[in-house]
């Protein structure tokens, strides 16, 4: 699959290039803008970050003065895009005071885009298996089954799974630490791992299986059956291939919204990830916090959807099947 | 279908009228004549009585359809059919187990639990204890004493109101958002497209929790943040489809007889795409159910002492692992109206997408 | 054994999708080896956390806490989380004993000048730093000139000002004045010397406050900006030592300090601290022994009210309605909120709802912690008031047909605000269908908000019933009672009486101040009035139903500054 892709990224060369040149700058300002209306959300916010019940005026006005936020928006704004290209994010006002924001998401970031990551791995291969089952046995008392397990998977919340999960793998039959732990690492993300991986689960599977009859329904596949091609070499040289893009697509958004942490789920596991991380943040209006994660989720969010599509430009599938053709 | 019906029947009428030699009477100026309507008038009924036919023939879909009518039949009945009111406590009755007439006398919902403390489990029955041999709570008491009969009810009612209401909205506003977007395209694609990348690369718990301090908690407001979480999907869809039609012959047809920008995006296109619209807004509905769920969970949810079904299940979630019925009736509740809206949709989809009928 | 065996096998399936991630394993993958090749015989492992616990005697303590860490600096600390964690490595002047007894600690003798406004300190011979400097005067000079500093703005300058009193602390706050004009100075090396500008009766009690803990001017520089946000950038004089430590951690490790001056007293080897924000993965984590004491809420009171190791500890907080009587036309008629603070059966709630031991209250003034001259509670009389505040449902219906007459209506329609959190949506809830079962006519309408915004609204006066409450700040009546002054920003119902206003300024400025016995009756004549006009209703002093591990004995629990003490703590 990948000589596919680097043959058509250079049969598109300059015209490719300057396609992306093009999303990339749009990005750009697209991630700017995000921020400025990020700056006039915070305002909107009731309360402060510091502790409103004791303060007095001049402390308050103190305060604010230490950290600017007395002077205007627009000011504050051009002082933080400054900073952000510098590297400094600008610190903590509440959650961990003072405390460098880079530093703060630096240790954060990784761990909750390892245990996304690990969820996503699972979640997307037993949703493939699942949808492919369905797809394959459709109709039978198997498809209904595959139906059952995934809309089970979107329908019970997964800080009810954690817990589900914690109780009997944690608790009573001892398999699993209940509780993240910085020293098993591996061991303790089992849990989390699993309980978030349900909703992706679900989705692939639900999905995989829509693409699937599409795909097996579709006149090219028709004319590889009457080729003489034998089942299984159908299924995964052709069905599956064309049926993965639109899988990526809807998978890239569950990949950012995994990998950027879960607040439940870390909440339950004490996982120091950056999801609960965000929601103390919006809850103690501590400003730049809430500003620095929102910001790396929209770069995110943004940089993948920004691969799909131009993934999506280089392998054009009618391009690809006309080759496969021969 | 409206074209292969029509050919067919003047193919018919050509073959009867092979010797004929036609008359000036035969031919009539076109209008409203009563064989006009009639033809179609049956060819329309035919590709609904079609998606009908097909929907009723997939048995997953019926059960689902069955299961969404019998829970909205509950939400909406059940919190009247007995005594007790969503929010009306007894501190004196809290924590009591399920327990429903009859059945209890198989040893079920005889209002015993198994109450696992540090020292051992033991079991109890509340119901004895307190002397109350003629209450009955059919699936037990909340922590302050409040029928969770009830209140589950009339938090699937609230969550159906909710998600419905946050579906349709979404609907209407992503579903003309992307057609325009689509049909259009250019610069106004382009913009209308920036404006949907900005709103989407926002973390939604961002804006829904800012739109939950800013304005007063309630179900409007609930309703306006779900709202704000689905209609990007939706947009995304509308243009697809329009940007698929949009080249179509009978588009350039429609536009060649002069017929306006909006005319064409929503008399012509809009009943071709119809089918995807209404399959996303039944899948949109269960999301939005989660989703509410999930600001229940972050304490953003319906104010107490209303409920949704998801504000009960974080409600029981604290019992959890104490009194673990109080969790059960909001969490089955909630994953039947999951799946069934979800089979529904799956049936609706496959019903009215001909390509795929003929698997 | 089953645990490592099945995390190790499913581990591995992980490892693959891990790879793609390494920075998240790096720290722990190499230790993760480790303990994965001793594992067989080591069944602490669990505990075990840093090799050189394992040289003392016995384990370590592990203890549950319910939110992370806010910061080290104890000029900028505010939350009882980050205190209790200062605490553990740094003493003050003054230590809190088991009683909530302000004791020397870094003080070795104090010196109080005749008219009261002069404290002179005289600091151990033998109290160092563990870089093996000595803890000198300087250190405290240079930390609490941190705390007035507007340009360190410390949240908590405040216990200098307004409550401590120093003399010119306001001046260098409001920045009229340089900070190292503040009235303390370093006499010599081991000698410090407090000024104040009034006599202030509690103010040994407020040594134990981190907020005038040292600090170390030499290392404090040596830090730049990174001070106290790692083991490295913190230096301990107290009984343990930091070790493991990041901003906002979940976990956090100390050990036992040699070096300390009364580590003799100490008998943990080491403190492990893990912060677990649910509730029920915490008792499970108890139940199955990594933790020695934790949290339990009310649901899980049930579970666990015959364990012998179930105790309720106070935790200070008083919770009360407060009425916005200026604005509220309806609340101005002082029956209607008779009716309403004797409509309330705090019984039930404390029993009923809350279940963790909260205790019940009439008074404006919590009980357990606050000590008079004679060592009695301030308010251990809890039927003092019981006039104008009790549960009378009877009196409450007389009470409101009386006001609703003067009102000339019928029926009201009021709206409580509260915090979105636990414990205020359960008690509202109860208060809601309490008031409304009592008073007929009456519809009470609840509105949750996030702390902060409850909080401003009540501030701005934009709303007409507020559950809100209060913890102490210092151990003296005054913490509450000085909130009703008129104009207090926390005097929510914007309430305002002369006398009252009067009795407070004798009681702080005035001659009464220096009299202790007098003072304490002056402070009951306002309270009296706070009771009388209904300006607050009380509701409940607030416990935390915790459980402490039977084997465990010795930790210190208070209301007020330091809410756990490990000093003298010991596990077998």
């Amino acid at each position: 699959m990948i000589h596919y892709f680097f043959l058509a990224l250079l049969s598109f060369g300059v015209a490719m290039k300057k396609y992306v040149l093009k999303r990339v700058i749009t990005a750009i300002f697209t991630l700017l803008a995000i921020t400025l209306i990020l700056f006039i959300l915070m305002q909107l916010m009731p309360g402060s970050p510091f502790n409103d019940e004791k303060l007095n005026e001049s402390q308050r006005a103190a305060l604010y003065a230490k950290y600017g936020l007395d002077k205007p928006i627009v000011i504050q704004f051009f002082h933080y895009v400054i900073n952000m290209f510098k590297g400094d994010l600008g610190v903590s006002y509440k959650i961990s005071k003072n405390t460098p924001i880079t530093q703060l998401i630096a240790s954060r970031l990784p761990i909750s885009i390892g245990v996304g990551f690990a969820a996503v791995s699972i979640g997307a291969l037993i949703g493939l298996l699942l949808g492919l089952l369905a797809a394959f046995k459709r109709d039978t008392v198997w498809d209904t089954l595959a139906t059952v397990i995934s809309v089970i998977g979107v329908s019970v919340p997964s800080y009810v799974f954690a817990l589900a999960l914690s109780y009997q793998f944690g608790f009573k039959l001892d398999w699993f630490p209940m509780l993240f732990s910085a020293k098993d690492v591996l061991g303790s993300s089992v849990l989390p791992s699993v309980s978030l991986s349900m909703f992706t689960m679900a989705s692939i599977a639900r999905f995989t299986r829509a693409e699937m009859i599409e795909v097996l329904g579709s006149d090219y596949m028709l004319l590889a059956e009457s080729k003489g091609l034998s089942g299984n070499k159908i299924v995964f040289a052709h069905a599956l291939r064309n049926a993965l893009i639109p899988i990526i697509t809807v998978l890239a958004p569950l990949v950012v919204d995994l990998m950027t942490g879960s607040l439940v789920v870390e909440k339950i596991f004490s996982i120091p990830g950056v999801g609960s991380l965000l929601v103390n943040a919006i809850q103690s209006n501590d400003y730049n916090v809430v500003i620095a994660l929102s910001f790396i989720y929209s770069a995110m969010y943004i940089g993948i959807m920004l691969v799909v599509d131009i993934l999506y430009g280089v392998i054009d599938p009618r391009i690809r099947v006309a080759k496969e053709g021969d | 279908m409206v074209e292969a019906a029509f050919d067919k029947d003047s193919y018919l009428h050509v073959v009867e009228s092979d010797s004929y030699v036609p008359v000036e009477a035969d031919f009539k100026l076109k209008g409203k004549t009563a064989d006009d309507f009639v033809d179609t008038n049956f060819a329309s009924q035919d590709f609904w009585k079609e998606v009908v036919a097909r929907f009723w023939r997939k048995k997953s879909a019926v059960i689902g359809l069955v299961f969404v009518l019998i829970i909205t039949f509950f939400a909406f009945v059940g919190p009247v059919m007995n005594e007790y009111t969503y929010s009306g406590q007894n501190l004196d009755q809290k924590n009591l187990a399920p327990r429903i007439p009859l059945i209890e006398y198989t040893g079920l919902f005889d209002g015993h639990e198994n109450i696992k403390t540090t020292s051992g489990t033991k079991t109890v029955n509340y119901y004895f204890e307190k002397q109350l041999p003629d209450t009955f709570y059919w699936f037990g008491s909340d922590n302050f004493g409040r029928d969770i009969w009830t209140r589950t009810w009339s938090g699937a009612q609230v969550s159906l109101i909710i998600a419905v209401a946050a579906a349709i909205i979404d609907m209407i506003i992503g579903m003309s958002y992307g057609l325009i977007s689509g049909y259009f395209g250019g610069k106004v694609d382009m913009v209308l497209q920036r404006i949907l990348e900005i709103a989407n690369g926002i973390p939604r718990l961002v804006i829904v929790t800012l739109l939950l301090l800013v304005f007063k908690p309630g179900m409007i407001t609930i309703i306006i943040a779900l709202m704000l979480t689905e209609w990007v999907g939706m947009s995304r869809i509308a243009r697809a489809e329009m940007l698929k039609l949009k080249e179509q012959e009978f588009v350039l047809a429609s536009r060649t007889l002069g017929a306006g920008n909006m005319h064409i995006i929503f008399s012509e296109v809009l009943p071709n795409i119809i089918g995807p619209i209404i399959t996303q807004v039944m899948f949109s509905i269960p999301t939005a159910i989660f989703t509410e769920a999930f600001l229940s969970f972050v304490g953003l949810g319906i104010p107490v002492p209303r409920c949704s079904l998801g504000s009960l299940i974080s409600e029981g979630f604290n019992s959890f692992t104490t009194h673990p019925y109080q969790i059960i009736p909001p969490i089955i509740v909630m994953a039947l109206l999951m799946l069934s809206f979800n089979l529904v949709a799956d049936g609706l989809r496959e019903a009215l997408d001909p390509k795929l009928k003929e698997m | 054994m089953k645990k490592k065996f099945l995390s190790i096998m499913l581990a591995s399936a992980l490892a693959l999708s891990m790879i793609g991630c390494g920075s998240s394993a790096v720290s722990g993958v190499s230790e993760q080896k480790d303990t994965t090749a001793e594992e067989t015989d080591s069944a602490q492992a669990d505990n075990a956390t840093t090799t050189d616990a394992g040289e003392s005697s016995g384990e370590d303590l592990n203890v549950m806490l319910e939110t992370p860490v806010e910061s080290l600096d104890p000029q900028q600390a505010t939350d009882g989380t980050s205190f209790e964690v200062i605490a553990d490595y740094t003493d003050g002047l003054m230590q809190m004993d088991a009683d909530g007894q302000a004791v020397n600690a870094l003080a070795e003798s104090i010196d109080v000048s005749e008219d009261g406004l002069t404290y002179t300190f005289h600091i151990r011979e033998d109290a160092n730093w563990s870089n093996g400097e000595p803890v000198t005067a300087a250190d405290f000079v240079f930390a609490w000139q941190r705390a007035v500093d507007p340009e360190v703005a410390s949240e908590y300058s405040y216990m200098l000002s307004d409550i401590g009193q120093i003399v010119n602390a306001q001046d260098i706050i409001d920045g009229a004045k340089d900070k190292s004009e503040l009235g303390v100075t370093a006499v010599d090396d081991k000698t410090l010397e407090v000024k104040l500008n009034v006599p202030v009766s509690y103010f040994l009690s407020l040594m134990y406050f981190p907020t005038f803990y040292p600090v170390n001017q030499a290392f404090f520089e040596s830090c730049a900006d990174t001070y106290a946000t790692s083991p490295e950038t913190t230096l301990s004089n107290g009984a343990f030592v930091l070790d493991d430590y990041q901003p906002a951690a979940t976990t956090i490790h100390l050990t036992k300090n040699p070096d300390y001056y009364d580590a003799d007293r100490v008998k943990l080897p080491g403190l492990n601290y893990q912060v677990i924000q649910d509730s029920q993965q915490a008792l499970m984590s108890y139940q199955s022994g990594d933790l020695d004491t934790t949290l339990v809420n009310g649901e899980q009171v049930d579970q666990v009210k015959d364990d012998p190791a179930f105790k309720a500890i106070g935790a200070g907080y008083l919770w009360y309605i407060s009425p916005n009587i200026q604005e509220v036309k309806e609340l101005q008629n002082v029956n209607i909120r008779y009716a309403i603070t004797m409509a309330l059966n705090r019984e039930a709630i404390t029993t009923d709802v809350l279940k963790d031991g909260s205790a019940p209250t009439y008074t404006a003034v919590p009980m357990d912690f606050a000590a008079g001259p004679d060592g009695s509670d301030f308010s251990a009389d809890q039927e003092k008031f019981k006039e104008v505040c009790r549960y009378d449902a009877d009196a409450a219906v007389e009470y409101w047909n009386k006001g609703l007459e003067e009102l000339g209506v019928t029926e009201l329609t009021i709206t409580m605000i509260h915090d979105a959190d636990d414990a205020p949506i359960k008690v509202a809830q109860v208060v809601k269908e309490q008031l409304e079962t009592t008073l007929s006519g009456l519809t009470v309408e609840l509105q949750q908000m996030p702390k902060k915004e409850r909080v401003q609204r009540m501030q701005e006066g934009e709303f007409e019933l507020g559950l809100t409450r209060w913890g102490p700040d210092y151990a003296d009546p005054m913490t509450y009672l000085g909130m009703w002054v008129t104009n207090n920003s926390n005097n929510y119902g914007f309430w305002s009486n002369k006398d009252y206003d009067a009795i407070i300024a004798e009681c702080t400025t005035g001659e009464t101040a220096m009299d202790a016995s007098a003072r304490w009756s002056a402070l009951y004549d306002a309270e009296q009035i706070v009771m009388d006009e209904a300006v607050i209703f009380p509701l409940y002093t607030q416990c935390n139903a915790e459980l402490i591990s039977t084997s465990v004995s010795g930790i210190e629990f208070h209301p007020v500054a330091l809410n756990r003490v490990y000093k003298d703590a010991s596990k077998n």
